[in-house]
């Protein structure tokens, strides 16, 4: 087997580049616009790094010069998390606008995150948001069908093709050199970009296995183009088919079948609206028990079983405060009830997900997307997990509070206690960091599937295509 | 005219891209309609809810015919809408992420106020699929495929010098096939959508204001296209749809992004999370004050209630709602100097649309759905005089501690949206 006419062939295509001008030209203008992009998303990201920890000081400042107060009182004077941001943003903000980087956390309360930019663009928001990874996405395969499109097809109706191979050149070997001409520079690029990342970010967790899943989805969803154009190319026998026919591609695989595919999930599964949800989620808790409620059945067991504990016959004979017990119990019912309607939301989300899984074939473009929303930390399987560790937070701080209001709290003077500022200040309040990428398993595997199955099916095409000639 | 729009659906290819588009078009004009359906499906159902739920309030919350005006306040939710217009399908715009239905408390209204929706955060941002979108982003490369080889098809298939030396007029010649393309482009995309407005019987005008809007639109790129492919050296059929559709990149996504960019670092807009914060401090930080630190300011804005009977005890609802509302007071500077500037962005993007068709198209559109930021801003105004009225209608039962009877239950205002023509 000998790779060299390989070479040849690939070294004399970026000759032709070099000679007719326009190729060379759209490669340099695709790293202005790749620029452009790095500096937009740059400042998105800085923009956003800084609301986060504006939020993350302000907040903990807030906490901490708070005055002596009653223990409710701080439950419901609450506490604010932002959503922490990987680094790897700068490439593919892909839900950061859309999905609220706020939660305050309350007493029976769970609130949504709140104050996403989305809802109040104007509207220039619309417009694809330019950023590195839709680069990838979007106009390195736009760019490189406009610079490759003739590839083969050039050298069919000048007759090169033919006289190639009758000079004994392989059929695989023409590919393979066209394949390799078009796939390095922009392997080049990826990996150029890759590497400055890399070096930007490396300090963050998870940097390495994040990038490199990112890059090896860039790639494959690279090579996959270059296949698919030198096939289209080589099936083509008009140069103005080829190009037509791959930008058709184009607008189906990045733009029709994306949109498409997510309102499709979303007429099919529509999610029930927040008021909706928090209404039932307050009727059960009706039905459980209402500790306001003197003859609740729940709370009047309730009672019962604590007197019993302490072998006393009133709530006033007891050594701890009964309102703060009160108020554990309910937390801890509110607490489950909520966790459930969260539960179920976040089901009504994976049927959607599901549906664009099982459609995702349709645009490889998509997947890509998703593993970079993934690797970057901002898909939804990270949004949710940001969820469920600032509600773990918030239960924690709760009962911590309800347990001071007990421990701390005489029932006699209840409501005109003020407990000491340190035992605020000493309150559990973990960091509430990024979730390990492994959250998003089931979306990274599926669009790392689809991402392979994208190179097998330009490369059957080719082997097709290249026995017709 | 006649000869060459047979001349053009004689070829198969044009069939297929005519037919696809019409497809299309329909698709996006019934995804937009399913959407603002399903919206306002929401919206009937919560309604219905609501006053149930608020008989259902008056019951468990009546004692001896009367109800607390504290608890009231505190308890009661009353929802408001953000109700679509009749031609909101056609653009959704930021339907897509604000809520369509919330719950507002006479409490602080801006704790309440920006609570989000809770859709699918990856489809808001991978975008909606209505009109609009079709028609800014599509039709111009509808108009590409269809008219970037004018003159190269002619020259390609050798009968550019013949043709030229035949007719009379080359320049009619010209005319009549951009026109004829024009029309067909025109045609798939007005069609469905005048078929859709007889079909769900929608009012004329919207419907008129669209059809100018995409005529213009189409117009605009058929003559960018038949610049371009009608220039004397345009015989390279490739050469001009790349071109073209590097015009159709910036014009559609690089420049909108500088402009947003620019706006985004010249009208910069104080992240909504600050207010909260504030809010939260406000309204907390009350407890711990004197009560007189928050009533006398309260009835210098309300003097009205300045002669009620003081507050003494530890806890009363007036109090608590005095200072409730002098969070929002107070925040007031703030909310409106954010709004000015959302306001100015749209404006700036309203004077950008000036130089860039299609956000000039975009934001038309939005216009008429009703879908875009300032929609949204007066949205909330909407929220807040709704907030007041209701505050208006409490405060007599709360300062002057008279009776909430059943009857007054029935009175109380409910939210009236004024975008349901």
């Amino acid at each position: 087997m000998n790779a060299s006419p390989v070479w040849t062939i690939a070294c004399n295509e970026w000759r032709r580049w070099w000679h007719a001008r326009v190729p060379a030209l759209l490669l340099v203008v695709l790293l202005g616009l790749w620029g452009l992009a790095a500096l937009a998303a740059h400042h998105h990201w800085q923009d956003h790094a800084r609301t986060v920890a504006d939020v993350t000081q302000r907040s903990q400042h807030d906490w901490q010069s708070q005055p002596d107060r009653h223990p409710h009182r701080v439950s419901h004077f609450g506490d604010f998390v932002a959503k922490p941001l990987h680094p790897l943003t700068v490439i593919e903000p892909g839900i950061l606008d859309q999905s609220g980087h706020l939660v305050y956390l309350e007493a029976h309360r769970l609130n949504s995150a709140n104050f996403n930019p989305a809802t109040e663009a104007t509207s220039l928001g619309r417009f694809p948001l330019m950023t590195p990874g839709m680069i990838v996405q979007w106009w390195m395969p736009l760019f490189l069908i406009m610079i490759a499109y003739a590839t083969v097809t050039a050298e069919k109706l000048a007759g090169t093709l033919a006289y190639m191979r009758g000079n004994g050149t392989a059929v695989w070997q023409i590919a393979t050199g066209k394949w390799l001409a078009l796939f390095l520079p922009f392997l080049l690029l990826l990996c150029l970009q890759g590497v400055l990342v890399g070096l930007w970010s490396w300090h963050s967790d998870q940097t390495m296995l994040r990038l490199g899943l990112m890059l090896l989805a860039q790639v494959l969803y690279m090579a996959g183009w270059c296949g698919l154009v030198v096939a289209v190319s080589w099936w083509s026998r008009q140069l103005h088919a080829a190009l037509l026919t791959l930008l058709l591609c184009w607008v189906c695989v990045c733009i029709i079948f994306p949109r498409g595919l997510a309102n499709l999930a979303q007429v099919l599964h529509p999610t029930q609206p927040r008021t909706e949800a928090e209404y039932h989620a307050e009727i059960k808790l009706k039905t459980l028990g209402d500790s306001h409620h003197p003859n609740d059945p729940h709370f009047a067991t309730f009672k019962a079983q604590i007197l019993k504990q302490y072998g006393v016959s009133r709530t006033e004979d007891l050594p701890v405060n009964y309102n703060g017990l009160l108020m554990q119990e309910g937390e801890r019912l509110t607490t489950a009830v909520y966790r459930e309607q969260q539960a179920l939301h976040d089901a009504q989300l994976a049927k959607q997900n599901g549906l664009i899984r099982h459609w995702l074939w349709l645009s490889p473009a998509l997947a890509m997307q998703y593993v970079q929303m993934a690797s970057s930390g901002n898909d939804l399987a990270h949004h949710q997990a940001f969820i469920r560790q600032a509600e773990v937070r918030r239960y924690q701080l709760i009962q911590y509070l309800n347990q001071i209001h007990t421990f701390k709290v005489n029932l006699a003077e209840d409501k005109d206690t003020r407990v000491d500022a340190a035992f605020w200040q000493n309150a559990p309040r973990p960091t509430v960091s990024l979730a390990e990428i492994d959250v998003s398993r089931t979306p990274l595997l599926a669009s790392l599937l689809v991402l392979l199955g994208w190179i097998v099916l330009p490369c059957a095409l080719l082997y097709k295509v290249s026995k017709r000639t | 005219m006649k000869h060459e729009l047979i001349l053009l659906l004689k070829q198969r290819s044009m069939v297929l891209l005519v037919l696809l588009s019409l497809i299309l078009t329909s698709l996006s004009l019934q995804n937009g309609w399913q959407n603002i359906s399903h919206i306002r499906t929401q919206i009937l159902h919560a309604q219905q809810e609501e006053s149930l739920r608020k008989q259902d309030y008056l019951h468990s919350h009546q004692h001896d015919g009367t109800l607390d005006a504290g608890e009231i306040g505190y308890y009661l939710f009353h929802n408001v809408y953000h109700a679509p217009t009749e031609w909101s399908f056609i653009a959704l715009g930021n339907r897509l992420v604000t809520p369509y239905v919330q719950r507002i408390r006479l409490l602080g209204l801006q704790g309440q106020l920006y609570d989000g929706e809770s859709h699918h955060p990856e489809y808001v941002m991978l975008g909606s699929f209505d009109y609009a979108f079709w028609l800014v982003f599509f039709s111009p490369l509808l108009c590409i495929a269809l008219m970037h080889d004018l003159r190269a098809s002619e020259q390609q298939a050798q009968r550019l010098l013949f043709l030229n030396s035949l007719v009379a007029k080359p320049a009619h010649f010209w005319l009549k096939r951009v026109l004829v393309r024009w029309l067909l482009i025109v045609t798939t995309l007005t069609l469905p959508v005048i078929a859709f407005a007889t079909l769900h019987a929608l009012s004329t005008g919207p419907l008129l204001l669209v059809l100018v809007i995409t005529l213009l639109y189409t117009l605009f790129w058929t003559m960018v296209c038949a610049a371009i492919s009608l220039h004397t050296r345009a015989v390279n059929a490739s050469f001009n749809a790349m071109l073209l559709t590097s015009i159709w990149l910036c014009m559609t996504v690089i420049l909108p992004n500088l402009a947003q960019l620019w706006c985004h670092t010249h009208l910069p807009v104080k992240d909504g999370s600050q207010i909260a914060l504030q809010h939260r401090q406000l309204v907390h930080g009350a407890w711990d004050l004197p009560k007189t630190d928050t009533l006398t300011p309260f009835y210098a804005l309300y003097p009205q209630w300045r002669d009620t009977p003081p507050v003494i005890g530890r806890f009363h609802w007036k109090w608590y709602f005095a200072f409730q509302h002098m969070a929002d007071v107070r925040l007031a500077p703030q909310v409106a100097a954010r709004e000015q500037a959302l306001m100015q962005r749209d404006q700036a993007t309203q004077q950008l649309g000036w130089t860039l068709p299609g956000v000039w198209v975009q934001r038309q559109l939005e216009q008429l759905a009703h879908s875009n930021v300032t929609h949204l801003l007066a949205h909330r105004q909407q929220i807040e005089q709704f907030h007041t009225q209701l505050r208006h209608f409490v405060y007599p039962f709360l300062f002057e501690e008279q009776p909430f009877t059943a009857e007054d239950f029935q009175r109380l205002p409910t939210f009236q949206s004024t975008a349901t023509d």
